[in-house]
């Protein structure tokens, strides 16, 4: 079997994915950022910065810090709106010609029942990403994603709101994930993407003080690839949808690790910083391995290593 | 801007924690300009994961390289700096806004410190061969005579050079900014600067209380180094969404009135 026969493509709740190969939510922009480095077009699909109501300025520098293989990060969803969004960005998205998903994130219930009423009238955006964990803001984002009751709320809520596909994302920083998957999916969401960062923090020990002006940020890149892998095998178990695996992904291997864990697809995040060509060599080497053993469709392995503990 | 492996081909120690890269990078070497830097990857594996800027200090577009001024401050730039001659990295680059040349009548100053020569060099290099001449007058700075890294090839590129330390093994004695009003009472068309953060705090509050328009090259801890995670931002005097502009895409260089430099003595990233 040559590797440009084997069918890379998935379906993630009725959505058509070409490839499972998505970027993950404010590692991207809106796309044009890397649109001299990347061939965005052959990606499966492209997960958009935050998005709330109103702009957002973002916290105070430093936003982010180095920490053994990955980084912490406090941007605090700086971006111009949705207003901005649908006029100044989502055009250009839209040339890629790939699926847009728009990651939306709100203060109150209401933010994302507006957020995606409004971008339910746009052409073009192929599902939502539902930010419920967001660990740095002061107000909504994680405050939703760890506790079941309002998470239920918040997804029931956007539910009624829109036809698009909605993705849900959760939190990491919670005891039982399966538990937030589950409470997810009866609020009614279509998918559920995993993972958001690890809350975490450094010092500065010259300063004395905390290196974030935020105190504490996100946890990203392959550090935490184990920890993402297993919340999907655990969610994969707990719940019958579609997964988006996400967590220091930085290679093939790393992202075959979540979709034999439970994933349809997979978001490529911290590594789009260290090697913006890291999306394509994983299409490619997706292809080179199903071809390598014999395998004609990639959705084929999706869950794989759970049938192998059952047998 | 070009994604590509290039080969390190000398690399010589210039200071007591300084070095100077020189890569073999035709495509960096035409294409940047003073001001503008390049996202190096230290090392294939992933620790230290993420990439570090370093401004262009020099081109050689007949040889088809171009060189950096590296400050050994962790392991990423340790790293670089116990690299062996044909050592292949990654970078990304050209990057960012470079300075604006077209400035102003009246003479350059130039006003650096410690690493931040870097950028200038290749500043006072492109103004010295552009046939447009401008007289251009430096200030570099530094803790000993030892620190002033590269400072002949400043000097060399330049109509005037005073060297400042800190501890008077060279030059004048004192902070660099100390000798910056008399550079400003001589009269001055524009000032650049490179340097500490508290240096370039008061470079821009003397040039404001002159009236001299005066850019600044900035650093911060960087992400994706292309504008995309917004994670390299400066404080602004803007409000609401512009407040915070990223040094890789915005910058790094910046007019020094735009930026809120109260906000940026709150020790704000590296410097």
């Amino acid at each position: 079997m040559a590797a440009g026969r084997v069918d890379l493509s998935v379906d993630l709740a009725g959505l058509r994915l070409v490839n499972p190969v998505l970027v993950a939510s404010g590692t991207f922009g809106y796309g044009t950022e890397y649109a001299d480095l990347v061939d965005v077009s052959k990606l499966g699909g492209i997960i958009t910065k935050g998005i709330t109501l109103q702009p957002r300025e973002g916290n105070p520098p430093p936003r982010i810090c180095e920490t053994p293989a990955g980084m912490l990060n406090a941007i605090g969803l700086q971006n111009p709106g949705v207003e901005v969004f649908i006029c100044d960005k989502l055009p250009a998205l839209r040339e890629f010609g790939i699926p847009v998903i728009v990651n939306i994130a709100g203060e109150t219930a209401d933010d994302y029942v507006a957020l995606a009423a409004r971008l339910s009238e746009c052409e073009a955006i192929a599902a939502l990403e539902l930010n419920l964990s967001c660990p740095n803001v002061k107000q909504g984002g994680m405050h939703f994603g760890i506790d079941c009751a309002l998470t239920r709320t918040v997804v029931g809520a956007v539910r009624e709101a829109t036809r698009l596909p909605l993705i849900t994302k959760l939190s990491p920083n919670v005891t039982d994930i399966a538990a937030l998957a589950r409470a997810a999916r009866d609020g009614g969401t279509d998918a559920l993407s995993l993972i958001n960062t690890l809350l975490g923090m450094n010092v500065d020990i010259r300063r004395r003080q905390p290196t974030l002006a935020n105190v504490t940020g996100g946890l990203s890149g392959p550090a935490i690839r184990p920890v993402a892998v297993r919340m999907v095998w655990d969610v994969a178990d707990a719940v019958d949808l579609p997964i988006v695996g996400m967590g220091g992904i930085m290679s093939a291997a790393d992202a075959l690790q979540f979709i034999m864990a439970g994933a349809t697809a997979v978001a490529v995040g911290t590594a789009n910083f260290v090697d913006p060509g890291v999306t394509g060599r994983i299409i490619k080497d997706l292809a080179v391995f199903c071809e390598e053993h014999g395998v004609a469709r990639i959705a084929d392995l999706i869950g794989a290593a759970h049938s192998e503990e059952s047998r | 801007m070009h994604a590509q492996t290039v080969r390190l081909i000398h690399l010589k120690q210039v200071g007591p924690d300084c070095h100077l890269l020189k890569f073999d990078c035709p495509e960096v070497a035409n294409q940047a300009r003073p001001g503008q830097f390049v996202h190096l990857r230290v090392t294939a594996g992933c620790d230290p994961l993420l990439r570090r800027p370093f401004s262009v200090m020099r081109t050689n577009p007949a040889e088809g390289s171009f060189e950096v001024l590296v400050r050994v401050v962790g392991r990423g730039t340790e790293m670089l700096a116990q690299s062996q001659p044909g050592s292949e990295f990654h970078v990304l680059g050209p990057l960012g806004n470079p300075f604006e040349l077209s400035g102003p009548e009246g003479d350059v100053v130039l006003v650096a410190g410690g690493v931040g020569v870097a950028p200038l060099i290749f500043l006072a290099t492109a103004l010295h061969e552009s046939e447009r001449h401008r007289y251009v007058r430096a200030l570099f700075g530094a803790g000993t005579e030892d620190d002033l890294c590269c400072w002949l090839e400043l000097s060399g590129v330049c109509d005037e050079f005073t060297a400042v330390t800190e501890d008077g093994s060279a030059g004048e004695t004192g902070l660099v900014t100390d000798f910056l009003p008399e550079q400003l009472d001589r009269g001055a068309g524009c000032v650049y600067a490179c340097g500490p953060r508290a240096m370039l705090a008061e470079v821009a509050r003397q040039c404001q209380a002159a009236a001299v328009p005066c850019f600044v090259s900035l650093e911060q801890w960087m992400g994706c180094g292309v504008g995309a995670c917004l994670g390299c931002v400066i404080p602004t005097r803007a409000s609401g969404v512009g407040r915070y502009q990223r040094v890789c895409k915005d910058g790094p260089v910046f007019d020094a009135a735009v930026i809120d430099w109260e906000a940026m003595r709150g020790g704000c990233g590296p410097g």
